[in-house]
């Protein structure tokens, strides 16, 4: 499961970032680290891209970037 | 404040000649995260009035500025946010090269309080160059009102570092700081901060490598701070790797690193990262406590609206619009009345001096119709550029401008874009020049390059007085609709252009898209006033000095050869009837359309100045009224200031619906219109718009984007596709309208 699929509402814990080169290197300065809570907020009017909360701020990806993160359904 | 700006001095200052002498400048960098309130800080530390916006990305270049504290010279540096100091974007790279480069004495780390966990990774960051470090704890009010407790002591015994709870706005906690900073600074060499300790792993391999290669390369050591470039190597950063030309697989690397692949596996930059977080949340556990239950925050409120599946996007149209309609509403009294001031009493009196003063009737014409015509009517359109800057600065302040690029990455990403990119582009609105610079913050070269190219399509602040002078003259009942309308033409025209390039000129992935979505905040009237008035000046000096030249120039072509009686004679007349047939098929095909045209490449405004002096606007208004006295002329001038006054506030009134705007009487203003009414017709005259709107980018904008990218490549592609376009487009319009039965 990944941090896409999530649904508004929905907290996950990031398992692993399957990401490679300045990708994960983004995200990990972002706070996408393992371990970290994410919590999905909601999708652009548009479907894509989606805003989550990370280490209680928000922030916005791409749900192709967010699929590249496995996460586990903690609430 | 006991800070003191250098024009300020107490009587305990050294002279200031003497401490040049005396004293270096203690060089402060001011760095952290994105949006966190450096500039802010800066403004009010040294009194200056650096661009501040909320939303990540604002300051793309390193900026400084200097003030006078305690008889020493601080300078200060502001740099572009950075979450790291493993840079990918032109903007980190400058802060990282700056930061590291041995020139700055102390960092002030600038810290949301609201947001420590991530911040504080970036300042275990800074801690790793070894200069000292002073945190600012900034957004503080924002901190308190949601009942955060921070314990700032904790947190500097655990950095080994000064923590400073900050107010940037208020000013308020900015005396300590610089205390603490300039003490700091004064703090004996080779004193070395303790730096945190990242256990025994790692600081081991820290210590194995950098004597590893202080022997083995001195020279290299002597160039960057050790710990960093120590840690660096571990995590094997590319650039820093490429730069001091180690190879990954490096003997010295890999023997300092092994034990910690054995034991943590090989990914090394994770490994860092993760430790860097973890000490993080470790301090933000120990240091902050937060109320049990988050209320519900405002900024969420706002969001459930203006976010929302269904009206997210409505609303965002409709806000472009209403901002489009209020800038031509508010301004446009205050437009027909520098318009009438300056075209009436002005030229009247100015010509009344010079002949008074038995000046040639030649330098009467080049002041009266040059000069004074030409500079005076791109001035009337200032209002309209003040009130759109206005509006600009207060979407950049709100934080609404990071919303409009999370709504638009889905339609951005369909041209090969980033939503980010739709910054720049709404910039683009205000004045393409500053926008071709904004696409720095994005993260690398071809998005820059396709962003810089559909950018001119964003119609900017000089295209606006063709609008309003075409849409005063033709579109009375619609000026608003008509006027939004070429806007709308403009980005629909950017999205079909970048698909085209997308799919021809800039194959290739298209951009990540991570970004922060800032909270909400109420820029402060004082904020307004000032970013406002520092975006228009610029529309001013370039009308006071660049658009005068250009006027002079224009008058002389306008009237030369020397001695000709019809303007269509001069050269530029000459030029502009070679032009006719190009421009017949569009509807405009006159040679006083042509050449205004052919000026408007130095600067499209001036399409608008140089008409008036074409069509010689003044010359037939003086015959016609005879010569008031100054006096009354002042009088009469004045009295139509607060009549405008008056219609500008009914106007807003008529925007939000209380009255219908095509209901106002509008006074048939002075100059230009009556004369462009015989030569236009309503579809000719928005085939013209169309056509201003797209043909190629005015000079500055050529040379912006040659500065930008170092090759005149770009430039030379936007003249020959935005020609194109505009031919195009125009064309379409006019014979498609005459199809269809318009006129
Ligand atoms: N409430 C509050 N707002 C602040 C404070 N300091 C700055 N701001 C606001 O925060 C926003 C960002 O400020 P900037 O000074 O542009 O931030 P920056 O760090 O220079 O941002 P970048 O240049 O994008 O890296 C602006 O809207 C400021 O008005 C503060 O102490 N409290
Ligand atoms: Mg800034």
């Amino acid at each position: 499961m990944n941090l896409a699929d999530l649904n508004p509402g929905q907290t996950g814990r990031v398992l692993k970032v399957s990401a490679v080169g300045p990708l994960k290197r983004r995200l990990m300065d972002m706070g996408i680290v393992p371990g970290a809570p994410a919590g999905m907020l909601k999708a652009a009017p548009l479907g894509d891209p989606i805003e989550i909360t990370i280490k209680n701020y928000r922030l916005s990806l791409r749900r192709g970037e967010a699929e590249k993160i496995e996460v586990e359904i903690v609430s | 404040m006991k800070a003191k700006t250098s024009s300020s001095l107490s009587p305990w200052d050294i002279p200031e000649s003497f401490q040049s002498l005396a004293l270096k400048p203690v060089v402060v960098a001011v760095a952290g995260n994105p949006n966190v309130g450096k500039s802010t800080l800066i403004n009010a530390l040294a009194g200056v009035r650096l661009q501040v916006g909320n939303w990540p990305g604002v300051t793309v270049e390193k900026k400084t500025a200097s003030c006078q504290y305690r008889g020493s010279r601080v300078v200060f540096v502001d740099l572009p946010g950075v979450y790291s100091l493993s840079p990918y974007s032109q903007e980190e790279i400058i802060a990282r090269d700056f930061l590291i480069s041995g020139e700055p004495d102390v960092i002030i780390n600038v810290v949301d309080a609201t947001n420590l966990e991530r911040n504080i990774y970036f300042t275990l960051q800074l801690l790793e160059i070894g200069i000292p470090v002073i945190v600012a704890l900034n957004m503080f009010d924002e901190a308190r009102e949601k009942q955060f407790r921070i314990d700032t002591e904790a947190m500097a015994t655990m950095l080994g570092a000064d923590v400073i709870p900050t107010v940037a706005t208020q000013r308020e906690g900015l005396d300590t700081l610089l205390e603490k900073t300039l003490a700091a600074a004064a703090a004996p060499v080779g004193v070395k901060p303790a730096g945190v300790n990242y256990g025994s792993d790692i600081e081991e391999a820290v210590h194995r490598l950098s004597t590893d290669l202080l022997e083995r390369e001195p020279g290299i050591m002597g160039k960057y701070p050790r710990r960093w470039l120590a840690i660096k190597v571990i995590e094997g950063d590319a650039g820093v790797l490429k730069a001091i030309g180690m190879a990954p697989e490096d003997p010295v690397r890999l023997s300092a690193t092994r034990h910690l692949r054995e034991a943590h596996g090989e990914d090394m930059e994770s490994l860092v990262a993760d430790l860097r977080y973890g000490l993080s949340s470790g301090l933000v556990r120990e240091a902050l406590s937060k109320p049990v239950r988050n209320k519900i925050e405002l900024t969420e409120r706002i969001d459930a609206v203006v976010l929302n599946r269904y009206f997210g996007l409505p609303f965002f149209f409709i806000a472009m619009w209403f901002i489009f309609k209020l800038t031509f509403d508010i301004s446009a009294p205050f437009t027909d009345w520098i318009d009438g001031a300056v075209s009436g009493p002005l030229t009247r009196q100015a010509a009344f001096l010079l002949t008074g003063a038995g000046a040639p009737a030649w330098t009467v014409s080049l002041a009266a119709e040059g000069v004074i015509g030409g500079v005076g009517f791109v001035l009337a359109f200032t209002p309209a550029i003040f009130a759109m800057m206005f509006f600009i600065t207060f979407l950049e302040g709100s934080g609404y401008m990071a919303r409009a690029a999370f709504i638009m990455d889905r339609a951005m990403h369909a041209i090969g874009l980033h939503g980010r990119s739709f910054i720049p582009m709404l910039m683009g609105f205000g004045c393409n020049v500053p926008a071709i610079y904004a696409t720095r913050t994005l993260e690398n070269e071809r998005d820059k390059a396709l962003t810089a190219l559909l950018i001119p399509l964003m119609s900017c602040g000089a295209r606006l007085p063709v609008y309003v002078l075409f849409t005063a003259a033709f579109f009375t009942a619609s000026a608003g609709t008509v006027l939004w309308s070429l806007y709308v033409l403009g980005i629909f025209l950017a999205v079909l252009v970048g698909m085209i390039f997308k799919k021809t000129l800039f194959r290739g992935a298209s951009p990540l898209f991570i970004m922060e979505l800032p909270p909400y905040r109420l820029p402060t009237l004082r904020s307004l006033t000032i970013h406002t008035w520092e975006k228009g000046k610029h529309f001013l000096i370039k009308a006071g000095t660049y658009i005068f030249a250009v006027t002079i120039i224009f008058w002389f072509l306008l009237n030369m050869p020397w001695g000709v009686v019809e303007k269509r004679d001069s050269y530029l007349g000459q030029a502009g009837q070679a032009m006719t047939t190009v421009f017949a098929p569009l509807g405009f095909g006159t040679w006083e359309a042509a050449a205004s045209l052919i000026s408007g490449v130095i600067a499209k405004e001036i399409v608008v100045g140089s008409m008036a002096q074409i069509y010689g606007v003044k010359d037939e208004k003086n015959k016609e009224e005879g010569n008031p006295s100054l006096v009354s002329d002042l009088k009469e001038t004045g009295g139509y200031f607060f009549v405008a006054c008056r219609q500008a506030v009914g106007n807003v009134f008529a925007t939000i619906g209380v009255a219908s705007l095509a209901a106002e009487e509008k006074e048939e203003s002075a100059g230009l219109k009556p004369v462009l009414a015989k030569t236009f017709t309503p579809l000719s005259a928005y085939a013209f718009m169309a056509f201003v709107l797209l043909y190629m980018p005015c000079f500055v904008v050529l040379i912006a984007m040659r500065q930008e990218f170092g090759t005149w490549k770009w430039a030379g592609i936007a003249v020959l596709y935005q020609t194109g376009l505009a031919w195009g487009t125009a064309f379409v319009i006019y014979q498609g309208g005459r199809l269809i039965g318009l006129t």
